[in-house]
């Protein structure tokens, strides 16, 4: 296992291997499996995604229970086909990308957590847009996904990638920076402005709290996965550009922890402060579950 | 470095039922977990729910995810979002309770389980740390009182006459790695051999691992 970025960077620098096969080869040491088992459970998880997207725009789209979230993505899709997005197409589709997973999501679907339920928008709004900008195929797909994986971890062990211990720059922050740097390498950068990508994109998203309305993984969190994948975009695009973060990545996740460690109870998935906390966040609250709560 | 994410899976992963990963898929690993310590379905069910838990367990899906972990459902059972009718088909009584002091087990996504049935009761008290994964920092059975660093694999080994420690300890070292190691006494019941692992254990390695005058709980 890799402690921080710093390592895994050199470690695919001195063994000239990319991001991806470094986590593929620690993953079937770890667990004694073969290539194929490894391999064929991330394709599984690719397929959920792809579903989620696909679902998220169907007909007139999903909507969760509550009906605070749902049909956005299509009013997306839509959009789009005017022809007239101020951001281009590339970027607005990773936002309805993004969307439609998070919508899923909400409406108690399945999606495959990356690296949580309430982020689940940002890596595939990320993968399915470069998809059809660099025609990846299958296989890059799914190394895509390793890369992010390999990235992630390393916020999860040295940081957090919870809500409720780190707020929202732990999941969307994360989810964006594990995006950020899997998009570099599917883009033919190196690791090193991997690293860089990770470390800009989770820089823009520090401080973010974790504030959802009525507790539920709904407002603001679908958006918030739009920002996401859009800032994960530019980051990436930043990076290979040749843009530097300047503070490390390492250094840039210690900061998260420490953060998500300093920010009050009320912001950290409580449903109590922030957007939660506002006139129409209460009432929202009240007339989904109610003045009393009762928990028969 | 906690280094509790031990796989890319835990990281892009799991596939799971919405709409949260700590407070649904997280919570059915913890139901999941209490599932294995009592050795099947119990007939009374009592859930304290801590700190983020007790605010937004409804708004998350929490209660019925953590009653499909009791009741066996891996997290993307299509049954999950329905596991509370089911129970109560079944007869099982649940009570959920929202404490308003902090977690006993210091995380604030945390749920103590107590379950019954008949004279026998477990309490397992568990964390969401994140993205599904979740810890088991304390343990209630059968007499003994347990208390693991947290994160999984754990194996729990009870021997009722108290031998071949040694000889699990070879057997595991050869196969994974032992984190944490440690043994509890309770008068009557022999002694509970508690291993925090690296890696997970294959079912193959499990069945080696068995043996006629012991029982294990493997999570």
């Amino acid at each position: 296992m890799y402690d921080t970025i710093q390592e895994l960077v050199a470690a695919s620098m001195s063994q000239n291997k990319p991001i991806s096969e470094i986590m593929i080869e620690q993953e079937m040491a770890k667990n004694s499996a073969t290539r194929d088992e490894v391999w064929s459970q991330m394709s599984k998880n690719l397929d959920v995604m792809a579903a989620a997207v696909k679902r998220g725009v169907e007909g007139d789209g999903v909507f969760s229970k509550t009906g605070l979230t749902g049909g956005e993505a299509v009013l997306l899709k839509k959009y789009r086909e005017k022809g007239h997005t101020l951001s281009g197409d590339s970027m607005v589709e990773a936002v309805q990308n993004a969307i439609a997973t998070n919508e899923v999501n909400a409406a108690m679907g399945v999606v495959c957590a990356t690296p949580t339920a309430g982020s689940t928008g940002t890596l595939p709004g990320v993968l399915f847009v470069i998809q059809d900008r660099l025609n990846l195929d299958r296989d890059q797909m799914i190394r895509f996904l390793f890369t992010a994986g390999a990235f992630g971890m390393v916020i999860a062990n040295n940081a957090s990638i919870a809500g409720a211990t780190g707020g929202c720059q732990a999941e969307v922050g994360s989810a964006s920076a594990m995006a950020a740097a899997a998009a570099v390498e599917v883009a033919g950068g190196t690791a090193e402005q991997s690293s860089e990508a990770l470390a800009m994109a989770l820089s823009n998203l520090l401080g973010l709290v974790c504030d959802p309305v009525a507790g539920l993984v709904e407002l603001p969190c679908v958006k918030r996965n739009a920002i996401g994948a859009g800032n994960a975009l530019i980051a990436a695009d930043m990076a290979l550009a040749g843009c530097t973060n300047k503070i490390p990545a390492d250094e840039v996740v210690t900061a998260m922890d420490k953060i998500g460690r300093g920010l009050p109870r009320a912001l950290r998935e409580t449903g109590i402060g922030g957007l939660a906390g506002t006139p129409t966040g209460v009432k929202m609250k009240m007339t989904i579950f109610g003045q009393s709560v009762d928990v028969s | 470095m906690s280094g509790n994410y031990k796989s890319v899976f835990d990281i892009i992963g799991p596939i799971m039922i919405g709409p949260s990963s700590s407070h649904t898929a997280g919570a059915v690993a913890i139901g999941r977990a209490a599932n294995r310590i009592f050795g099947g379905i119990p007939e009374d069910i009592t859930i304290h729910y801590y700190e983020s838990f007790a605010q937004t367990h409804k708004g998350h899906g929490t209660d019925y995810a953590i009653i499909s972990g009791i009741l066996g459902f891996e997290p993307d059972d299509k049954r999950v979002p329905d596991a509370l009718d089911i129970a109560h088909e079944q007869g099982i009584k649940i009570k959920f309770i929202e404490e308003a002091g902090d977690s006993p087990i210091d995380h604030p996504n945390t749920a103590v389980c107590e379950l019954r049935k008949g004279d026998r009761e477990i309490i397992v008290s568990g964390c969401s740390i994140g993205g599904g994964t979740i810890e088991i920092r304390d343990i209630k059975m059968d007499g003994f009182h347990i208390k693991p660093k947290g994160p999984l694999p754990i194996l729990l080994v009870q021997s009722e006459n108290g031998g071949n420690s040694e000889n699990l300890s070879d057997k595991l070292q050869k196969i994974n790695t032992i984190n944490h190691h440690a043994q509890y006494d309770a008068p009557g019941k022999g002694i509970m051999y508690e291993y925090d692992l690296e890696n997970r254990l294959k079912q193959k390695d499990l069945s080696q691992l068995a043996s006629k005058d012991t029982k294990m709980v493997y999570l």
